[in-house]
Order: structure tokens, then sequence, then C-alpha cells
């Protein structure tokens, strides 16, 4: 028996080797103050786009580097947040564009209901180029901030203060701070340009930042264009309100909502129920805007519909009514901006109304505005038709591109000059 | 964390014997072609034959050795299609492997009419390197690392039959790693283990002296590597939890032996190995990867192997007073079909020619040497054969094979 247990004892030497540990973590770039979420070089960029048909050999395009970059801003009850945003550069610049630096775009997004839709979310989970700052970065060349917005990304468990002025302005406002910190740490170079952008919910969210900043003083923007943005909540809320019916009941109900959440309102004094009791699991950033709007009606009041027929009698009664008082004091189109703005607007747009930047721009103008003016896409594009607002967004961005464009080809016109000077 | 320490010291890979499923786990298996079933007699019979224990003489019986293995290249020439219009010149050739496995066999003395033995091997396993090219986007690392214990007992259930069978304890490490370089900004590093069970029967019939019929059967046992996945789009990595299964397959055994004037002995083989159980490779995350990576690294791949035959003859024979000669011959079917075919593991049929010699120094101890040479035939896809777009010809492929073992007898 003892020379058993000698025989067998020989065979654990070889079982005590066996033994696993983990894999070590992707050896990305270390950056300092974020960390590289996209890369996608200049050949790879343009086989990418020229395989989707959007440029051709001869188009000059960069390449897309994206960084996740925390930050903290602070929300419309002034609580500090821990937010996000995307910071997206191109690579393969000219050696003399790269001494001059990158100039900044910073772009508002749109409406989006999903936290996967976000810009920082969508650059972690797919790791590929996307949405505007393809144009803005791959083709436009400028350096793109995206802040996630309060609500979405590092902030997806706080809800999101939808159409409100104060906190899309600091949520922008404080991400252009925290990337400028994050570029000089990181070696990248930017220019003085500053560029505001931003379509949809997003445009709203530029003239904001706009808005805040020239109150602030602490940026300078060298041109906004804000493009298709309900600048004047309170007409448009009328528009909406007196519709039998909404076309797309999830972005009332989500107005509905945030306001309520922001104004300490009972959720059911401004939407009915079953509808009132259901927005919290709606929009806590799991559902896209398809899956939300099949849950809701689009029957705009009445006891069968989407809003409190209480609160819309008042609303179109009384001055004085709350909601009413929220929607003026969050419009952004009676101020008298002294930056450059071109108010982006496709003139069929089914949403929000072309009339909008219409009205905005004659307020604006009528309170000394310094340059504000209209540009329409289907104009500026040479479009025989009308484009409706989601068609029109790729071509916003397009006519935005170029703008901006112009204004920094004359500041690099002047810097070479300049530089020739000196040598 | 890096991982601690691996089997690789151990229980390094191989591809050999139809697919990574490896017969030959001491010296006499290898220096007969692995027909060493039906006529084991020393300690390897606790691997090859628990039944045969209940036969052996009242003793115990020990045998630990080493194989030392050599692959050469696998050589490619052809192409590879990663659609109707992106077809690239593939000729490439893989790496060469020298790897070391051990072996350790144990029988006790009996008990009654009961008798146990365990044994240490490795019973199958694979690796295929691709350092540049084509192949490195689907295989750059491709290694199935399998370590067994497998204790046994038998029972005699008459002086001519016995039965017996085991228990097979599975250590497994599995390593994919693949780099899609210049061609797609893709890659991916995995490593995962596991541990699982199964089990082994066998029995054996002496009708006449001097002849033994056997049957054994192996279990399948499904490999489920469980651990981490880096996943990498343009040089951007996540980290995923992942697993993944591939089976090492059941295996049933017809073995007869017969020794004519008790110096020579003739052992034939059947062997019918349940390939049919790996219908594909699929990874599976903990959580969504993302969309790019998808077609590459998550949507499963067939693979749809077929169940194989394996036919197998060895002679042995005592030529001097403790000296064995050994020499054997196995015809070995591949599993793998062309249309499922992938740089992983390009199997192709092959013809296997062993031979060996056992000497015996005193009365306990002995000692071996066996070689082995694995010859693969060629195989050629053509154009449009292979779900993964690789027409052409893989050859060279196979192994040589040395073994060096020590049996004690006390």
């Amino acid at each position: 028996m003892k020379r058993q247990t000698r025989a067998m004892a020989l065979s654990i030497p070889l079982l005590l080797v066996m033994g696993c540990g983990e894999l070590d973590q992707p050896k990305n770039e270390e950056v300092k103050g974020g960390k590289v979420v996209v890369n996608f070089s200049a050949p790879l960029m343009k086989k990418t786009l020229m395989s989707k048909g959007v440029v051709d050999e001869n188009r000059t395009v960069f390449g897309y580097k994206a960084f996740k970059i925390p930050y903290i801003t602070t929300d419309e009850s002034g609580d500090e947040v821990e937010a996000s945003g995307l910071f997206v550069i191109p690579i393969g610049l000219p050696p003399k564009l790269n001494q001059i630096g990158l100039s900044m775009v910073s772009d508002d997004h749109g409406t989006i209901f999903s936290n996967n839709d976000a810009p920082s979310v969508i650059g972690e989970n797919n790791g590929t180029p996307d949405g505007s700052a393809i144009i803005l970065t791959s083709i436009g060349g400028f350096a793109t901030l995206q802040a996630d917005y309060i609500g979405f990304g590092d902030s997806n468990d706080h809800y999101h203060p939808f159409v409100q002025k104060e906190s899309l302005a600091n949520a922008t406002i404080d991400f252009i701070k925290t990337v400028k910190i994050f570029a000089s740490d990181n070696g990248i170079k930017l220019n003085n340009q500053l560029f505001i952008t931003g379509y949809s919910e997003g445009g709203y969210a530029a003239m904001a930042t706009l808005q805040k900043i020239e109150e602030e003083r602490e940026l300078n923007v060298t041109m906004a264009t804000p493009m298709a943005g309900p600048y004047d909540l309170n007409i448009t809320a009328f528009g909406v309100l007196s519709a039998p019916t909404l076309s797309v009941p999830s972005f009332m109900a989500y107005v509905g909502y945030a306001y309520a959440t922001t104004y300490n309102k009972e959720l059911s004094s401004i939407i009915n129920e079953p509808y009132a009791s259901k927005l919290p699991t709606l929009l806590d950033g799991s559902l896209a805007r398809p899956d939300i709007d099949k849950e809701l009606t689009q029957t705009t009041t009445g006891t069968e519909g989407l809003f409190n027929p209480l609160l819309v009698q008042d609303f179109f009664k009384n001055s004085n009514n709350w909601f009413r008082e929220a929607m003026v004091e969050n419009s952004v189109h009676a101020w008298s901006p002294q930056t450059p703005i071109r108010l982006v607007h496709c003139q069929g747009d089914d949403v929000i109304p072309f009339e909008i930047s219409q009205l905005t721009e004659g307020t604006m103008k009528a309170m000394n505005a310094k340059d504000v003016s209209i540009v329409p896409v289907e104009v500026a594009l040479g479009l025989d038709t009308n484009v409706t607002h989601s068609e029109c967004g790729v071509m916003a961005y397009k006519v935005t591109t170029e703008i901006f464009s112009k204004a920094r080809e004359a500041m690099i016109k002047q810097a070479l000059i300049e530089q020739m000077s000196r040598e | 964390m890096k991982k601690i320490i691996t089997l690789s010291i151990i229980t390094s890979s191989l591809i050999l014997a139809g697919a990574y499923k490896v017969p030959e786990q001491s010296l006499n298996s290898m220096a007969l072609g692995a027909a060493y079933v039906a006529n084991t007699q020393g300690a390897d019979t606790a691997y090859f034959n628990p039944a045969n224990m209940a036969f052996m003489p009242s003793s115990q019986y020990m045998e630990a050795g080493f194989t030392w293995a050599h692959l050469p290249k696998n050589t490619f020439k052809g192409f590879q299609a990663y659609s109707a219009t992106e077809i690239y010149p593939a000729t490439n050739e893989s790496e060469v492997e020298n790897l070391q496995l051990p072996f350790l066999h144990y029988v006790s003395n009996p008990i009654d009419k009961f008798r146990w033995g365990a044994s240490l091997t490795v019973p199958g396993g694979l690796t295929k390197r691709w350092t540049d090219g084509h192949q490195k986007v689907f295989a750059e690392e491709f290694t199935l690392k399998i370590l067994e214990l497998n204790p046994v007992a038998s029972y005699k259930v008459s002086d001519n039959f016995a039965i017996g069978g085991g228990l097979r304890l599975i250590y497994s490490e599995g390593i994919v790693n693949s780099d899609g370089g210049a061609i797609k900004p893709i890659k991916r590093e995995m490593q995962g283990d596991t541990i699982e069970f199964g089990y082994n029967l066998a029995l054996s019939y002496r009708p006449i002296k001097d002849v033994s019929l056997s049957v054994t059967y192996h279990s399948n046992i499904d490999l489920k590597e469980e651990g981490e996945a880096n996943l990498y789009l343009s040089n951007v990595g996540k980290q995923y939890d992942t697993s993944v299964t591939v089976p090492l397959p059941a295996a049933l055994n017809l073995s007869a032996s017969k020794t004519f004037m008790d110096k020579y002995t003739l052992e034939v083989n059947y062997e019918r190995t349940y390939w049919s159980a790996y219908k594909e490779l699929d990874f599976n995350y903990g959580s969504d990867i993302q969309p790019a990576l998808r077609d590459s690294f998550d949507k499963s791949k067939p693979r749809k192997w077929k169940d194989t035959h394996t036919f197998r003859v060895g002679v042995s024979a005592e030529v001097t007073k403790g000296v064995t000669l050994m020499a054997g011959y196995a015809k070995d079917e591949s599993p793998v079909q062309k249309k499922y075919l992938s740089y992983e593991l390009p199997d192709a049929d092959a013809n296997i020619y062993s031979a060996g010699i056992r000497v015996q120094s005193n009365k306990n101890l002995s000692w071996g040497l066996a070689y082995l040479h694995d010859e693969k035939d060629d195989i050629t896809l053509k154009a449009g054969e292979n779900i993964t777009g690789i027409s052409g010809t893989f050859s060279n492929g196979g192994a040589d094979l040395i073994a060096l073992s020590m049996q004690y007898e006390f």
C-alpha cells in the first residue's frame, strides 16, 4: 500500500502546474482624461465611405479618431452630474493644417430616446464612425464635440431634461471646456475657432449654448448654425396642442415628462393615464422611439388623448399657466446674439416648421442681432423639391460643413500669410 | 491579469490521427500504430483497455514517458476569397511546431476480482499557427490543450471474460487568436479553460489461449472553454466574457489479437470516432459585441464533421530474450469535409507508419523507444467549394513522433 501511495504521488506534480488566470485587458492607446473608442485610419475611412457610395475616389477623406471623455456638468437644479461626450478628430491632415491646429465644432445631437443612441455610447458599443461626425470630421476636417447630454452616456441614471435650455447649454459648454483641457493634455493642437451647431433638439441646444456663452463671455464662438430647432417653444407648443393628432407622440410625451420632473409637477396633471404611469419606464433610456410610440396614443388631448385636457385648456386661456411660462422661459429665439448665426432649415420640414426659423430670424434682427440669416437647405443645395425633417438632417450637415469650411479657409489663409511674413 | 501558468510544459498540442484526437499514449501504443487495445499488457492497460487489467499477473505496473512531436510546416498554395470580387493570392506556410507530451499509467495489485488503475494522458489537442497572410485573419493561433486523468477499475467475471471502466476527468485550455492585419481591421485574442467529465467502458473476452477480443468505448465530452476574449476593431479593443464548445468525441474500438508461439503477436483494431458531434464553432459572449465584428467573431461557423473509420494493424515479436520489436500501420480518415475545412485544422486522410523497441533490462524494469510517421494526404479545394472562401491545395501536413518510456513492475 505504501508503494502504491508513492507511485500515485508521482502524478501530483503534474496536476499542480494546471491553473489559469485571466486574459490581459486589450492593449489600447492610453490617453489622459478619456479613452479611445474609435480609430479608423484615413485609408480605411475612405474605403468605408466609398463602399457606401458617400464619396468617390477623388475625394479627400480624413481618418476618424474618437475619444469618450467623462466630465462634470450641472443640471436644471444646479446639481453636479457626471456626464460624458464624444470628441472626434481627423487623422491624416496635411502638415501645414496640423500646424495651424484643428477648428472645433460643437455638434449637439438631435432627439434620442435610447441610451444606445448617445454619441459616446455608439462609439464605445460599435467602435465605428457614426453620424454627423463623419461629415464634419472625416470629410470636413473639423474636430467634432458631441456631448451626450444629461440623461445619456455616463449620466444615464438621470432623466433627460428634454428641450430645457439651462442643462443642455451646461452640458455643451462644460464639454467644450473639458475637451480643450483634454486636447492640451494629449497633444492635440486646436486653433481658436469654435463653431456651434446641432440638428432638431440639437439645433435648440446649439442656440441655448450660444446664448449662455454670450452671457458668460468665457468662450468665443466663431459662428453658429443651429439647424431645424424649436427655438420658440411657446409657439411650437401652441401649434402641437391645437392639432387633433400627434404625428410622433413620443416627442410631446418626452416634453411633458421632462418638464413635469424639472418643475416638480404631478405627471398626471400633464399626461393622461394610463400613459403617465408608463412614461418613467418608457423613457428610461432602454427603448428606442418606435417602441415608445406604439405604447402611446396619437390623439393630442381629451379623455382618451395624451395630454390632460385640463392642462391644455388652461394653457390656451391662462398666460400664467405654469407649462406656458416654462415654454416661454425655455425659448431661445428672443435675444440679441453678437455671433454670426446661420439658421439652417429645410423648407419642407414637417416636424419643426421652417417658419420657426423665420420667426427667430425676425425676432433676433428686431432685437439688434449682429448677423443672423436663414439658409434654406433646398436652396443651398439647389434641390427641386422640399425635404422633410428626417431626410433633411444629412443635407443640413453638408450645408453647415460648407459654411464652416469657408470661415475656416479665411482664417487659414490669414494664418499662412502671417506665417510667411514671419519667415 | 496575466495568465499565471498554462499547461504548455506538459500538454503542448498536437494534430494527429484524425483531427485533434491523439490515441497514442504509451510506448506500445505508438509503436503499434494505436492497434494496441486487445493485447494490452503493461501499465498502459489502464488507459487502452481497463478490462484487461483483470488478466494481468499479480503485481503493480507503472509506465512513465514522453512523446516528442514535430509538426512540419503546412503548406497552402491557392487563393482566399472574401466575396465574389475580393479574391487574393494566399499561398503561405504555417509555423513548425515542436511539442512534448507526457503520459503516465499505473495498474494496482488485484483485490479479489477487482483491480484499479489510473492514467494521466493528453488524449487530444491541436495547434495551428499562421503568423502572416490571409490565414492569419482566420487562425493566427488555434490551440486546444487537453489533459486527462482517468481512474479506472476492472472486474474479472470469469477466467476469460472481464469488464472495466472509469471516469474521465478532463482539464482543457483553448487559445484562439486571429488578426486581420492590413487585410481587415479586426483582431481577436481569446483564451479559456474548462474541467469536464466523461467515462470509458471496456470488455475483454479470451475465447481460447492467445486470442483476445475487446470492445472499448470512450464517451463524448463537450469541452466548453470559458474565459475572456479581447476583440479589436481598428486597434481599439474591448474585453468580453466568452465561451466556445468543441467536442472530444466518443470513440468505439473493436479489437482482436492473436499470439503465435508465445513470441509473435498480431493485433488489429477498428475505431469508429463520432466526430459528427462537432457541428459548429460558435463563440458566445457575455454581452453584445460590436456590429462590425459580428460576422467574423460571433456568427456561428458550421463545421459539420463526419464520423470516421480508422483501421489499424500492429505486429510485435520478441526477437531475443527481453527484446521486443514492434511495428504498426493505420489508415486514418479525416472527419473534415472540404466544404467546411478551415485554416485552423486543414485535416486530411492519413497513412500512419510506426515502429518501436522494448527492452527488458531486469525483472522489474523495461524501457523502450517508438517512432511514428503520420503522412497526411494533400487536400485540394476547388473554387467555390469551401464556405470560408479557400481554394487551393494544402500539403505537407502530418507529423513525426518519438516516444521514450520506462515501465516498472513491482
